[in-house]
């Protein structure tokens, strides 16, 4: 374990700028001057520009390794010759100060889309060229649930690097090769302090097991759950393990008699209601309510079951951005008690 | 802006009339500016916002709608929805930034060639000091 | 005032449930959280969930377009009964109008407003200062007195600061606002004005905009949605207030109401008769082109 202040870890930033792309929680001004911030996860100039304090960002970096567009190649035909240009991504990034939650939401796509085949090259590259510096939250913060969901607000077991903030600064504890090699140029004291433990407490939020949803799917509560949803992409957009895509081809001419190919990727929503449209114009989720619900199916039961991975990470931004108040905990509170007691009911009829 | 920057003008010119009109330009052998490419619309009331937002995306760096004068419609009402459509699209692209001298709605009766001519002539003109417009298009990292 | 209007609001929810005039009651709720959220009612001992206080600012005609279809076919569209602000009920005209929604299928719970609050805070919306509406223009049943509120007059500044600025510096401001969109359409799908089967930015044939969340597909979709609103757009803010992004989408139908009210002299959802501007025309109108 290291010691080392604001300043040394500042200083190590900016020398790291020279020779990666750093991105830390940046404040975004909003609406010319009317005063409202965003704060997102932004490559970054300065370390001057970078936000120490702070609970959480509003969009997950999950676009630093999925991006929300990207192309995946490019195809060029002029007259006979034709040339495909596949450049996986190469910048090394460095993300500063990513929350346990967010990493821990990292984990669940390697395994939705690296350990599973065929793995994503693309999201694969990107994990490989970058290093996680995480910095762990001394206690929950409002709308968070890490906790109930197996996580921990000083959980450091998905990062490269981990940083705790003490008095007088900040403890490093180099957690793999690849964060000690990056830690190199950081001015720090060794210490036998001890990591700092979090404050777990946090809601109560009980989850219900893969195999039991499977036995909920058609209550009523799925409809007036759905009542409110305004069926927007806001909640699988600012989530970190929400990872649907879409893909489509660009054309356009180049040149004389040439043709240039674009092959795009971008973020796709399931609560948007073309999302499951198939040819001839059905829809098997033709309601907000079959997306809702199929939503936290997809989270709670078919990720676990295919992958091993609850596609949950509690960090609440779901909750935090609902324009209209879904609330994913208050949810799997319902579902339990609903579990609960049609378990009871099926008990009364034996 | 560089004197010889040629800006590249699309032109949405209905059937009945504005199209007739350019047809009459070339038949008289009047000279117009080249900058202006041509579509063919039923009529002035066809051109979608839409049509318009979109030519300035693809990379146009003025856009004319051209119908029959007031009254002459083919189908009665087009151009005076069109009118109405335009006269509000003007201000309202002017406050997304693209200037609403960019943009141009005028009407050009099939017997105008002389009209169409000078009305692509004067927009060029207007067009030409503003520069090429590249404004919310794709910046690629 | 609040209080007594929570009150008449429960009373009149349970009285239309019990009576079975309507099948839901929609207004608003409490979380759990504590935060001011859309409720429905379907059961009459529900109906003490129902809260109004200066945060409802959700316009609840939006969920209107859930319901214009029978649930199962062959059956009849429920009735339901929905709780609106004067705002709201200017958006219900304008979706009346549109022969969006059939009167006889909608019981309007008007409701006296004294406006709404800037999230977080005491302060009224700007909207709310300048509204001079403070009773619905129609309702079914009309719940609070009308407060004694004195508006502001519209001086539009919001918009004017923009329009002294130059096309540059206009441009250069929503390159930066339109950037950080992030096609989540939340503002779209909080619109009670938005209720296209499909929308233009999701049309696949032809393909307006296409998929990708860059620059040109964000200012597309923004600057075509806000005219798709011209003489329509109640100034509800619901799109502004949907937004996480915190984008100033009032900004864009403001200035169109302002031009909308200049060349036409038309305020949109105002009067049932008027059609809306780019609907109609006049032969001899001279308007600036």
């Amino acid at each position: 374990m290291k010691l080392t202040s604001r300043e040394q870890l500042a200083a190590w930033l900016d020398a790291l700028m020279e020779r990666a792309t750093v991105i830390a929680p940046r404040q975004v001004e909003c609406g010319g001057g009317s005063g409202t911030h965003l704060l997102l996860y932004q490559p970054v100039a300065s370390s001057a520009e970078v936000v120490f304090d702070f609970q959480r960002t509003a969009m997950s970096p999950k676009g630093y390794f999925l991006p929300s567009t990207e192309v995946l190649f490019e195809i060029e035909k002029r007259s006979n010759e034709v040339t495909l240009d596949e450049a996986l991504p190469q910048d090394e990034q460095v993300l500063f100060a990513i929350r346990p939650c967010d990493a821990r939401g990292l984990r669940v796509l390697d395994a939705l889309l690296v350990e599973h085949e065929p793995a994503d090259a693309y999201y694969a590259q990107r994990r490989r060229n970058t290093t996680l510096v995480g910095l762990a939250c001394p206690h929950l913060w409002p709308e968070c649930f890490c906790t109930a969901i197996g996580g921990a607000p000083d959980d450091s077991a998905d990062v490269d690097i981990m940083l705790y903030e003490v008095d007088g600064g900040y403890l490093v504890s180099e957690i793999t090769e690849k964060g000690t090699a990056l830690l190199a140029g950081l001015n720090a004291e060794e210490t036998d302090q001890p990591a700092p433990v979090s404050d777990r407490s946090g809601p109560s939020v009980p989850v219900l097991a893969p195999e039991a949803w499977p036995a909920l799917f058609n209550e009523l509560y799925w409809a007036r759950l759905s009542d409110r949803c305004l069926s927007c992409h806001a909640c699988t957009y600012v989530c970190p393990t929400c990872r649907c895509f879409d893909v489509r081809d660009y054309t356009r001419a180049a040149g004389p008699n040439g043709i240039h190919i674009e092959r795009l990727r971008s973020w796709d929503s399931c609560m948007a209601a073309a999302y499951r449209r198939i040819a001839g114009g059905h829809n098997p989720r033709p309601s907000k309510m079959h997306r809702l619900r199929n939503r936290y199916y997809c989270k709670f039961n078919y990720c676990p079951q295919d992958f091993g991975a609850v596609a949950c990470v509690g960090c609440g931004r779901c909750i935090a951005v609902c324009p209209v108040g879904i609330d994913i905990t208050e949810m799997l509170g319902e579902v339990a008690a609903l579990a609960a007691t049609l378990e009871e009911r099926g008990k009364g009829k034996g | 802006m560089s004197d010889n920057f040629e800006p590249r003008i699309v032109g949405f010119l209905c059937n009945w009339c504005s199209y007739a009109g350019a047809d009459m330009t070339g038949t008289s052998r009047i000279p117009y500016p080249p900058n202006i490419r041509i579509i063919r619309v039923p009529c002035s009331g066809r051109v979608d916002p839409l049509f318009v937002l979109k030519a300035f995306q693809e990379g146009a760096d003025g856009v004319m709608v051209l119908g029959c004068h007031p009254g002459d419609c083919h189908y009665s009402e087009g151009n005076y929805h069109a009118r109405r459509r335009y006269a509000l699209m003007h201000r309202f692209l002017d406050f997304v930034g693209i200037e609403a001298d960019r943009l141009c709605i005028d009407w050009v009766s099939a017997a105008e060639g002389h009209r169409f001519a000078q009305v692509v002539a004067q927009f060029t003109a207007q067009v030409q000091p503003l520069g090429p417009w590249n404004g919310l298009q794709r910046r690629r990292r | 005032m609040s209080e007594s209007i929570q009150t008449a609001l429960r009373t009149r929810a349970r009285e239309l449930l019990e009576l079975g005039e309507v099948s839901c009651v929609i207004g608003y709720e409490r979380s759990p959280r504590g935060r001011v959220r859309p409720a429905f009612i379907y059961e009459p001992a529900d109906a003490d969930r129902l809260v109004w206080d200066n945060t409802c600012h959700h316009n609840l005609m939006v969920y209107l377009h859930d319901r214009k279809t029978p649930p199962r076919r062959g059956e009849e569209v429920p009735r339901v009964a929905v709780v609106a602000k004067p705002c709201d009920v200017r958006a219900l005209n304008v979706l009346l109008h549109e022969g969006q929604i059939a009167r006889e299928k909608v019981f309007v719970i008007g409701v006296a407003c004294a406006g709404m609050c800037e999230e977080g805070t005491e302060e009224l919306q700007a909207r709310c200062r300048r509204c001079r509406e403070r009773v619905p223009i129609f309702y079914d049943a009309l719940v609070g007195e009308p407060p004694k509120v004195t508006a502001v007059d519209e001086d539009w500044a919001d918009v004017v600061e923009l329009e002294g600025m130059s096309a540059a510096e206009r441009l250069a401001f929503w390159t930066r606002e339109f950037d950080r969109c992030i096609r989540c359409y939340a503002c779209r799908q909080a619109c009670p004005g938005c209720y296209c089967f499909e929308c233009m930015a999701e049309q696949v044939d032809p393909l307006w905009v296409g998929i990708a969340i860059e620059l040109p597909e964000k200012a597309f979709f923004h600057v075509m949605r806000a005219y798709h609103l011209a003489g329509r757009c109640v100034e509800c803010n619901a799109c502004e207030l949907a937004c996480p992004m915190h984008i100033p989408l009032s900004l864009l139908n403001r200035k169109i109401a302002k031009e909308v009210e200049a060349l036409f002299g038309y305020r949109a959802g105002g009067d049932p008769q008027t059609p809306p501007p780019l609907a109609t025309f006049r032969k001899d109108e001279e308007l600036p082109l």
